[in-house]
């Protein structure tokens, strides 16, 4: 480069881009020498019986700290010990969880790269037109994990005190009653959508980016109501600083144990829980599939997840659920379920 | 204020252990911050992991030492290499990169230590004494106060331009639009994304700063026939004189002030904080025109606001379990993986968390200052590396570190778009500052601004009827009138100094 | 009358541009009501805005040089650097699009050497060298010492 520096302005002359080319060509035989040496150490993925031999990857579509991200780390540490090899957590997030979904569903079924997603595996084919994988078809099942129950709160000087009465009150001021949604695709606005059904009232909903500022709006009495995952509503519910009116959980929660469920409160059909699995790519083999699901089966019973899930307000689920038959048929469900409440609601990103 | 509390934390942040974290957590802040490129909330990002094997307390202290000690490094690249990773350092660039084209870089360090360190101090107070009813004041602010208060910092943004005032609005005007860019939070639609889904999240802060500011500096140090001088051979006064610690006074505690109040608001007060501090130093300087030339009060202010605010902007966090801000939503997910639950309870339920928190705060400060303050040389000595290895060098951390925050290849690309922005706009005598302030406060603007009128009905009077959102629009019309109106035109040409 | 000032008119013509293509754009969304404000509705208002202040940025330039106002310079003069900015634009794009498929290493050292080429004074073999120290020095850095977990070759997935 140094002829290049001499020369003032205009085009570049055709010996410097010659010898550009020529370099160009160079360090592309540098390449595909490199992609060699690269792809000749990786072993193949065939055997399942020697599998794990490699660290194995869990990509979670959400930001670091987050809910998901935080249920992630908790099964990767004891599910590393009984795989005998690291188990690490990447963050892929964007585009409500389908960056990262999308990730996994193209990458090499070994079973050294994973999925960990939440509810929203089942909304994605809804709310997205051109989502480039399809839930039941291009992933394996390997079980679910968690379910993080939902609670209906308000804010502390909303008039009504129990679910009836807030049912009645939302009748009776359609008009001026806000309900707050962490953004398209939260599971706020999920139940948002269960709540206008149940309820039979079309509500004003306001948005947030996330649910950290939609409860502060809502401690702040900005907003009238919400529904959100109990992680993020119990130490507001405990401190007072919100009202209460339900869980949306077939049984009451532990961690709340005074508050009554959407059933016995008299709405049986408002139910919807945050629930947890964890996927492969599809093809991969069933033997690396079984080791998985026993990996994740073992982890869930470890003490110390099941303290740290309770901190969430949640549980692991059943050992009977820690299968890929049962995931895939709640993920079935699910899909049939938002399907048309997410398309009778009108809500499409694309 | 509770003494025994106080002694608590005092004796909490001085275990051997806590202390150890604390200074792990500052040095390594520090190290990752001044990689160009990323600011605070990448560094977080990226080492929150490994502080989820440590026990709970020194966890949260060796974060909050990253979170801060990020700010220090992030300043550092800010000033030497005119690389900022967050808004607040972007306004630290304006002037501390001039002062460091100037010879001044030992001078622009320091200031940025010592005012942050000051600021640190006094918001630690702050903290320790007012949290819990500052919080609750901070409530108050719904969508209508943030709306204008965010219209307040758009016009006092104005003032980052030294150049002409229709070019500045223009530049903040971009930026608000550049902010559109992803999903729209009510209805999910991406909008300006091309159908591309790795841009429903939006385009990346980092992208565009590296892009306008570090890259398109490359650009024009690259142009033929201007040999940048190299800066070191220059390197004048590493300390501080008596002159300079006068001009300097004043700022910092006025940037002290007004970081400490914005930090509080959960909303978003905190990114705020350093441009405002800067514009109204601009404003009460009797020499304004040294602004954008490099001013060292135009460090010495939005350095220490900034740190207030990261500093108080723990308070909605730590009282009300609210994040004001993208790291403390990340911390709120480190309390829970420690079994903390992050809500109103914290100060009661973990006493030994909260006040040792606060009083680690203090130290990190303290550690940080210690540590930076003789590292200044070994930082002005980077500039020392010849600009044919430093600048490729530049370009190789930033497209990885962008590349790292999601594995997302469209923020790498970015970059390239947004130099080559920035490069032609600067040439054309338009500021790149204001442009990223846009940016940063356009969804806060739009976000507010829906959800104020869905609330109340589409009945716009509402920004005017309560009554601190009133306060707020009177002052920014104000300011806008006093920057417009024909009848003080020559303050404003003064203000506004057309230079060159 | 004295000579139009040609970088105003082109910041002008920058940010008119810019307007008009937010502005459309956001024609083709939901612009909704005050009530309930669609995608659009703030684009659109802000696209319109931007319009304005290219327009008035170009008015005041010829304003200037209609009253016989001396132009107003830009920031810097002299040559655009075309093959060197080429160079430096051409090693983040490649980066870009090498890091997914074939992993941190064949893309830094493509990315820094190219860079490194754009350098006053830098030969060919400079620039190599250059780029494999940068190569090294990253690779520790972001994968050595903060663990990233970036694939430094092809995976041959």
């Amino acid at each position: 480069m140094v002829s290049a520096s001499s020369t003032p302005l205009g085009p570049p002359s055709a010996p410097v881009s010659g010898r550009f080319l020529r370099r160009a060509a160079g360090l592309a035989t540098v390449g595909v020498a490199l992609a060699a040496c690269g792809s000749g150490g990786t072993t193949g993925a065939t055997a399942g019986v020697n599998y794990p031999t490699q660290t194995i990857t869990i990509v979670v579509p959400f930001s670091a700290g987050g809910p998901t991200d935080t249920v992630t780390r908790l099964v990767a540490e004891p599910m590393s010990k009984s795989l005998g090899q690291q188990v690490i957590v990447q963050n892929v997030e964007g585009a409500g969880g389908t960056l990262g979904a999308g990730e996994v569903a193209s990458a090499k079924a070994d079973g050294y790269k994973l999925l960990l997603h939440h509810i929203g595996m089942s909304t994605a084919p809804a709310l997205y037109a051109n989502l480039p994988y399809k839930p039941l078809e291009d992933f394996k099942t390997i079980g679910l994990v968690t379910e993080v129950p939902m609670t209906i709160i308000g804010k502390s000087d909303l008039a009504p005190n129990t679910l009836a009465e807030l049912v009645a009150y939302a009748k009776a001021n359609k008009a001026t009653i806000t309900y707050a949604n962490a953004g398209v695709g939260a599971a706020s606005q999920l139940c948002g959508l269960l709540i206008e059904k149940a309820f039979g009232v079309d509500l004003t909903e306001v948005a947030y980016k996330g649910t950290g500022p939609a409860m502060t709006d809502l401690v702040g009495g900005q907003v009238d109501f919400m529904c959100d995952q109990t992680t993020n509503t119990t130490p507001q519910i405990k401190a007072g600083k919100v009202k209460v009116y339900a869980v949306t959980t077939a049984e009451r929660v532990k961690s709340l144990p005074d508050v009554p469920t959407t059933t016995e409160a008299g709405l049986p059909d408002l139910k919807v829980g945050v629930w947890h699995g964890l996927y492969a790519p599809k093809g991969t083999d069933d033997a690396v599939i079984k080791k998985l699901t026993d990996a994740l089966a073992a982890a869930l019973k470890d003490p110390k997840v099941i303290a740290k899930m309770a901190d969430l307000g949640s549980a692991p689920v059943a050992a009977d659920q820690v299968t890929p038959a049962a995931h895939t048929k709640l993920l079935t469900a699910q899909l049939d379920l938002w399907g048309p409440v997410i398309k009778n609601a009108g809500v499409k990103t694309s | 204020m509770d003494w025994s509390n106080v002694a608590l934390g005092i004796q909490t942040a001085l275990t051997p252990t806590n202390l150890l974290f604390c200074f792990i957590g500052c040095v390594l802040g520090t190290a990752i911050g001044v990689l160009p490129g990323i600011g605070p909330t990448a560094t977080i990002a990226l080492l929150l992991p490994i502080t989820f094997n440590f026990e709970p307390v020194s966890s949260i202290i060796m974060l909050a030492g990253i979170y801060y000690g990020a700010q220090y490094g992030g300043s550092t690249t800010a000033i030497l290499l005119n690389l900022p990773g967050e808004t607040s350092a972007a306004v630290t660039a304006i002037d501390g990169y001039q002062m460091a084209r100037l010879g001044q870089a030992g001078k622009a360090l320091a200031t940025a230590a010592i005012g942050s360190f000051f600021a640190g101090t006094v918001a630690t107070v702050v903290l320790a004494a007012f949290a819990p009813p500052l919080a609750d004041a901070a409530l108050k602010f719904g969508p209508s106060e943030y709306f204008s208060l965010v219209v307040l910092g758009l016009v006092a943004s104005i003032a980052l331009a030294s150049g002409s005032m229709w070019k500045a609005l223009a530049m903040i005007v971009l930026g608000l639009l550049l902010g559109m860019v992803g999903q729209d939070v009510e209805t999910g639609l991406p909008r300006f994304a091309f159908g591309a889904r790795e841009l429903y999240g939006g385009l990346n802060f980092v992208s565009l700063a590296v892009g306008m500011f570090g890259v398109a500096e490359i650009l024009r140090n690259l142009q033929t026939g201007i040999h940048r001088p190299s800066m070191v051979g220059e390197v004048k006064d590493l300390r501080l004189n008596r002159q300079d610690l006068r001009q300097i006074a004043g700022p910092i505690g006025r940037g002290t002030l007004l970081g400490s109040a914005l930090g509080i608001l959960p909303g978003g007060g905190h990114v705020l904080a350093s441009f405002t501090a800067y514009s109204m130093e601009k404003r009460l300087s009797k020499h304004p025109e040294r602004f954008g030339k490099g001013a060292i009060e135009g460090v010495a202010a939005p350095e220490s606001a900034n740190n207030a605010a990261a500093q108080t902007s723990f308070i909605p966090l730590l009282t009300l379990g609210l994040p004001a801000h993208p790291v403390m939503a990340l911390l709120i997910g480190a309390f829970i993986i420690q079994g903390i639950t992050p809500g109103p309870n914290v100060i009661s339920d973990e006493p030994v968390l909260f006040w040792g928190l606060i009083a680690s705060m203090w130290v990190g400060n303290l550690m940080l200052v210690l540590l930076n303050l003789p590292l200044i040389g070994v930082w002005v000595k980077l500039l020392s590396i010849p600009y044919r290895i430093l600048f490729p060098a530049i370009i190789a951390f930033s497209t990885i570190g962008c590349y790292s925050l999601g594995l997302n290849t469209y923020h790498v690309f970015a970059i390239a778009f947004f130099a080559v922005l920035g490069y032609v706009l600067i040439r054309l005598g338009c500021e790149p500052a204001p442009l990223l302030l846009g940016f940063v406060l356009g969804p806060l603007l739009e976000e507010n601004f829906r959800r104020a009128m869905t609330i109340s009905k589409g009945d716009a009077t509402v920004l005017l009827t309560r009554p601190i959102s009133l306060t707020m629009l009177i002052i920014a019309a104000l300011l806008l009138f006093a920057a417009v109106a024909p009848s003080i035109r020559k303050k404003r040409e003064v203000v506004f100094a057309e230079d060159e | 009358m004295s000579r139009l000032s040609r970088d105003d008119l082109l910041a002008g013509g920058i940010f008119l541009a810019f307007g008009l293509a937010f502005a459309l754009t956001s024609a083709t969304y939901d612009i909704g009501s005050l009530l309930r404000m669609g995608p659009g509705y703030f684009p659109m208002v802000l696209g319109i805005i931007l319009s304005a202040f290219g327009v008035a940025i170009i008015l005041t330039a010829v304003l200037k040089a209609v009253r016989g106002h001396p132009a107003t310079a830009g920031l810097d003069e002299g040559g655009i650097p075309w093959v060197r900015g080429a160079l430096v634009l051409a090693a983040i794009m490649l980066f870009g699009f090498m890091v997914a498929p074939l992993g941190l290493v064949p893309a830094l050292l493509v990315a820094t050497f190219l860079a490194a080429l754009a350098g006053h004074g830098t030969s060919p073999l400079g620039a190599a060298v250059i780029s494999v120290g940068l190569t090294v020095l990253c690779i520790v850095i972001f994968v050595v010492i903060l663990q990233l977990k970036l694939p430094l070759f092809p995976t041959g997935g």
